[in-house]
């Protein structure tokens, strides 16, 4: 098994976890490892029936992408099979080198039997596990052992016991409802902010690569950026109405993906990215989200938005959102889309200019919905206002379209009957 | 003007000094059996300290070169019937007593090691060495030498720790009708501490045929006797406890030998116990090859004339005087012994080779490493063929009784059947039973086995454990209140709960401890503590503890029939309460290593006993929480019952440990420990625990209470628990 190339260009990932113990054997799609990319940790499944042989790396050490990560065999092979894998696969011998050497390319392509050349898949099954990560949740040890024999995640299970402790009757009651609980609403992390001290945090791979990303973007792209105040009663009004009659509640992040993706209808040149050799055009609507998480900024892509329905959207978006937060995201979901939407009106903020998030083309920055005096004919009335501002990347659009794209956008959203359709 | 009249202490104090006259009346014999005893026991220290300084001894080697001429002339009169035990520094006096023992009392100094002589010094030398050959397997040590069959009971390294255990052996063999006597060896650095001088008071009140023998050499470590004492005279103790004492030149075997003669005479015609102080002197350090001027507490010309007066030039030149034997014979004694003894270590080493011209312990020796724990008590198989049953559930016909009552009971039925059992407690002989009335009735039945002792746990423990050590008798000893037992900490966990493992495991201590647990009585810090923690973490020490009158009987029962030493616990809360119980039937009893579910349920297993079994089940049936009440009864590690716990655990998933005393000397912490690690898959909660506060409980009586749990307590440990069981349904 080789590191996978799970972030594009990347050259290296680190081993966050090994799951499955040296010795213990895994079925088709499970995960067996959590490789920490520049923006997530990404489970890696093995493909097939078969046994974990040897680690050849360590946990938390950085492996060349392509280098063998591991021996995998079937059942009844044994050290002579991984001695004899090893050996061909040109590894030093030393089984937890810190930094593997990547594999000469003759035996990658020349992969002997036991060696599994695996890449994550994007469609494997969500493998519920007792193993957690990102935010850490509190079991007693038998809520934990109840849960892993009935296959429950115990991140979907309410804990209801002292300090929110998943509790036996928590699992039970999961049992009950069929298995899964409602997910915990997940309180935003307040900053802890020590006055007159100060702790340094030392960078994670998804810091540094916010860091770099972000910096190259704001540094090698030519941003500009359109701005405009838009009356927001109609729309607000639309969402509530909606939300008393619908049976699941739409968010405004939902409704304003649905209206951007009905502008890229009426105006899909807009709709583009910019590449070396071309400007790319898109068919469908591909939009990032930003979520914020306690490791930083990360960005899912809902696809297709052009063909979903509202209630469909908020399924999509909800648990988007939710994995981002627990850190579950696959790698491809947070790859792609020439477009992103960033929300921070929930925090109050007026108005904002967001940075592209490259290769995107445009990224549309929400502010608050506040009451303010407009002028309609004439005449200064009270009406919620939102800002909106996109920034965009001039190399693919020009300030005429990315205009005629907002004016779409901001027709569509002071005349939200649309969305009823 | 005042009157003075001269008072004179009632038995006499006198030194015996040798003549001529009594080195001609000797008996040939006796002064060759001393002198060969003299030359092995020389010998066999000289190998011991050669060992030492070439790092094959573990730990000390408190060598008795210089001191030999007090134990050979104390000890070569002796039978084997007759007993001692000694101290730390002890090679000497056992090897006469086991030289003895295996001769005859006579060596021949022309032959004068047999094959069962050399095995003597073989195995003393491998215990000394620490190899499973040594007769306690290599357990003991240099400090722990015990031969029962040759009536060495073990040397001790607590000072002054086996003198009141040599006093339960001489009541042993006063009891059982013999003029057998124990000696009791120790120095002069014991004579002023506790449990020597509470033996020599009880040993006097109850004329134990027991000998105080204080090999006086001078020095306790570095310390001069001078310093510590303003009588140095130690043979002066005596005479403050009523019974004769001797003053000896201990590096004159003969003169000790005659004043052993007189004070046995005393002991074995039933007069009481006796003191012989012998002055010796060690020739070296307290361990080690080097003498005690090496390290500048004493000087090498003070040294130089006790050397002078050595006991065996001394022995070896009278006899040459008398015509008795020549130099070269006493050469020839010397060669031989020598000669063994080096012999001895052959056997036991061999040349090591990762250093040449070393020697190293032959490996094959040492005991097996899976041996550590094994004997720390016995293994409760005497119990296997006992009636047992279950009053509480039985369906035999019931009468009512009080709690207390049943103790005297079950301790009448005992003495009855058991004329091996002896009770031993302070004013468990008035009061019509004690303090409480649990030995109520049973002085004027069995006036000579109901023994009121003087207040002296330290001493009279002691006594049971030595009765215990016999065999011969059943000890029952009585502490009006748990917390004297840290009055006698050494005899009870130094030496009774240690005792069979430090001494190779095989030797039973049948003996049981009764206290009574008196929180809520009023007596304040130093009477209201529960022991139970403390015995629970002290090895060898079994633990019951009933909470009903029935149950009480049958523990009982089984804690006289078992062969290891017993904590029987009682609370004064429980003295007064009725109870059924099995009409006339007082010989059951509780299964070994049965706990007791006295309530069933499904929440929550709330483990606890004595007094708190009844409090719990008032809490749970206030709370109205499902609770599963178990009363645990038998309480320490090897007796507990892990099958009953265990189903409960992992139906209910959820524990309570209840006790009422205070967090810091409490029973709860090692059990709360052990269900973590066995059960931590089935817990859905941290163990939760029910303690007394953190003080021991005042005199006040809100204090008092405030500082004990009681049924409030343990209702806000089951909200605790419940809290613990989450908001979902």
């Amino acid at each position: 098994m080789r590191m996978p190339e799970v972030l594009a260009n990347a050259t290296e990932a680190i081993i966050a976890k090994w799951l499955i113990a040296e010795g213990e054997s895994f079925t088709d799609g499970q995960a067996i490892a959590e490789v920490e990319t520049e923006k997530a940790l990404v489970e890696v499944p093995g493909e097939g029936d078969g046994v974990l042989g040897r680690y050849l790396a360590k946990e938390g050490s950085h492996v060349q992408v392509g280098a063998p990560i591991a021996v995998l065999t079937t059942q009844g092979e044994g050290a002579a099979e991984i001695e004899k894998a090893i050996a061909e696969a040109g590894v030093s011998l030393a089984p937890a080198a810190p930094e593997p050497t990547p594999a000469p390319a003759a035996a990658t392509t020349a992969a002997p039997a036991p060696v599994v050349a695996a890449t994550p898949t994007p469609a494997a099954a969500p493998t519920p596990s007792a193993s957690l990560h990102g935010t850490r949740l509190f079991l007693s040890p038998l809520a934990r052992r109840l849960a892993k024999e009935s296959g429950l995640d115990p991140a979907l299970i309410q804990g209801t016991g002292p300090d929110g402790r998943i509790v036996r009757r928590d699992v039970q009651a999961a049992i009950a409802k069929g298995g899964v609980a409602p997910a915990k609403a997940a309180a935003p992390a307040l900053p802890n902010i020590p006055a007159g001290s100060f702790t340094d945090i030392p960078h994670s791979g998804m810091r540094k690569a916010i860091a770099r990303r972000l910096t190259e973007s704001k540094s090698s792209v030519p941003h500009f950026y359109l701005s405009a105040p838009v009356l927001a009663d109609d729309f607000l009004n639309f969402r509530k109405k909606y939300n008393d009659w619908a049976p699941k509640k739409v968010s405004v992040t939902d409704l304003i993906l649905k209206t951007v993706a009905a502008a890229f209808s009426d105006v899909p040149a807009a709709n583009c990215i910019w590449t070396d050799t071309a400007v790319r055009q898109f068919a469908d609507v591909d939009v990032s989200v930003a979520v914020a998480t306690d490791n930083g900024l990360l960005t899912p892509v809902v696809r297709g938005i052009n063909h979903l329905n509202l209630e469909q959207l908020g399924a999509v978006t909800e648990d988007l959102i939710a994995r981002a937060r627990a850190g579950r995201l696959k790698q491809n979901e947070i790859e792609g889309g020439s477009f992103s939407v960033t929300n921070l009106g929930m925090y109050g903020t007026d108005e904002f200019s967001a940075i592209l998030n490259p290769p995107q083309s445009a990224i549309l920055a929400v502010g608050a919905a506040k009451q303010k005096p407009v002028v309609i004919d004439g005449e200064i009335k009270v009406a919620s206002v939102i800002n909106f501002t996109l920034s965009v990347d001039h190399r693919a659009i020009d300030g005429a379209l990315a205009a005629e794209w907002l004016a779409a956008f901001v027709k569509r959203f002071e005349n939200p009957f649309w969305l009823a359709i | 003007m005042s009157i003075h009249t001269p008072l004179h202490p009632s038995e006499p104090w006198v030194e015996l000094t040798t003549t001529a006259e009594d080195w001609a009346k000797a008996d040939p014999q006796l002064l060759e059996t001393m002198l060969g005893q003299l030359h092995l026991i020389r010998a066999f220290e000289e190998v011991v300290l050669e060992l030492a300084g070439e790092g094959l001894v573990h730990g000390p080697a408190h060598s008795s070169v210089g001191q030999e001429g007090g134990a050979v002339g104390s000890i070569i009169g002796l039978g084997t019937h007759d007993a001692i035990n000694g101290s730390h520094r002890g090679h000497h006096q056992f090897l006469a007593k086991v030289i003895n023992h295996v001769s005859g009392q006579k060596l021949d100094v022309t032959n004068l090691v047999t094959p069962a002589l050399q095995e003597v010094l073989q195995r003393t030398l491998a215990e000394i060495l620490g190899l499973a050959q040594g007769y306690c397997r290599g357990r003991g040590g240099s400090m722990h030498l015990q031969n029962f069959e040759a009536g060495a009971l073990g040397t001790n390294a607590i000072v002054g720790g086996g003198v009141p255990l040599g006093a339960g052996n001489a009541w042993a063999q006063k009891k059982s009708g013999t003029d057998n006597i124990t000696v009791s060896y120790f120095g002069d650095g014991a004579v002023n501490i506790g449990s020597v001088l509470e033996t020599m008071n009880l040993a006097a009140a109850w004329k134990l045929p027991f000998c105080f023998f204080i090999e006086n050499n001078l020095y306790a470590v570095s310390t001069h006797v001078s310093e510590v004492t303003a009588e140095p005279r130690l043979s002066a103790r005596a005479l403050g406890f009523g019974f004769p004492s001797w003053k000896v030149d201990g590096m004159d075997p003969l003169a000790v030998h005659l004043a052993m003669k007189e004070a046995e005479e005393y002991m074995r015609s039933g007069k009481g116990p006796a003191l012989i102080e012998a002055e010796v002197y060690r020739y070296f350090h307290q361990n080690g090859a080097f003498p005690g001027s090496a390290f500048g507490y004493r000087s090498k010309e003070e040294e130089a004339s006790w050397r002078a007066r050595d006991p065996l030039l001394r022995v070896a030149n009278e006899m040459i005087a008398l015509g008795l034997i020549d130099q070269a014979g006493v050469d020839s004694v010397r060669e031989q012994a020598l000669a063994a003894n080096r012999k001895a270590a052959a056997e036991l080493t061999e040349p090591n080779p990762d250093a040449a011209g070393k020697r190293r312990i032959r490996p094959s020796l040492w005991p097996d490493t899976s041996f550590v724990n094994v004997g720390v008590r016995g293994d409760a198989s005497e119990l296997k063929s006992a009636r047992t049953l279950e009053p509480l559930t039985s369906s035999a016909p019931k009468v009512q009784m009080k709690f207390v009552d049943a103790v005297a009971g079950v301790l009448d039925r005992a003495m009855e059947n058991d004329p091996r059992i002896v009770v031993l407690g302070e004013d468990i002989h008035r009061l019509n039973g004690g303090t409480n009335g649990a030995t109520k009735g049973l002085s004027k039945k069995y006036p000579d086995r109901i023994l009121g002792t003087p207040i002296s746990e330290n001493a009279f423990a002691g006594v049971g454990g030595g009765l215990a050590l016999d065999g011969r008798y059943r000890p029952v000893v009585e502490f009006m209140y748990p917390d004297f037992m840290w009055v006698a900490a050494d005899q009870v966990f130094n030496q009774i709960g240690k005792a069979r493992h430090m001494f190779g495991g095989d030797n039973p201590v049948p003996l049981v401890l009764r206290t009574k647990v008196a929180m809520g009585s009023g007596y304040g810090s130093q009477h209201l503590m529960d022991p139970a923690g403390i015995f629970v973490t002290s090895p060898g020490w079994r633990i019951v503890a009933a909470s009903t009158p029935a149950e009480y009987i049958g523990l009982m029962n089984a804690a006289l029939a078992l062969q290891d030493p017993v904590l029987v616990l009682e609370h004064v809360d429980l003295y007064q309460d009725m109870g059924d119980v099995l009409e006339g039937d007082f010989d059951y009893q509780i299964e070994f290593g049965k706990a007791n579910v006295r309530r069933t349920g499904n929440d929550v297993t709330v483990l606890t006993y004595l007094s708190m079994v009844k409090h719990s089940i008032t809490a749970v049936e206030q709370t109205g929480i499902d609770a599963e009440v178990i009363d645990l009864r038998w309480l320490d590690r090897a007796s507990f019952d892990w099958s009953t716990v265990e189903a409960s655990i992992k139906k209910t998933n959820n524990v309570l440990i209840v006790e009422q005393g205070a967090q810091g000397t409490s029973y709860g912490g090692w059990l709360a420990d052990e269900i973590q690690r066995r059960y931590f898959d089935w817990l859905d909660q941290p163990v939760q625990r029910v303690t007394g506060g953190e003080a021991s409980p005042s005199i006040s009586k809100v204090l008092e209470r405030a500082a004990i749990a009681g049924v409030e307590e343990i209702v806000a440990g089951l909200d605790r628990v419940k809290a613990g069981f989450g908001g979902a349904q």
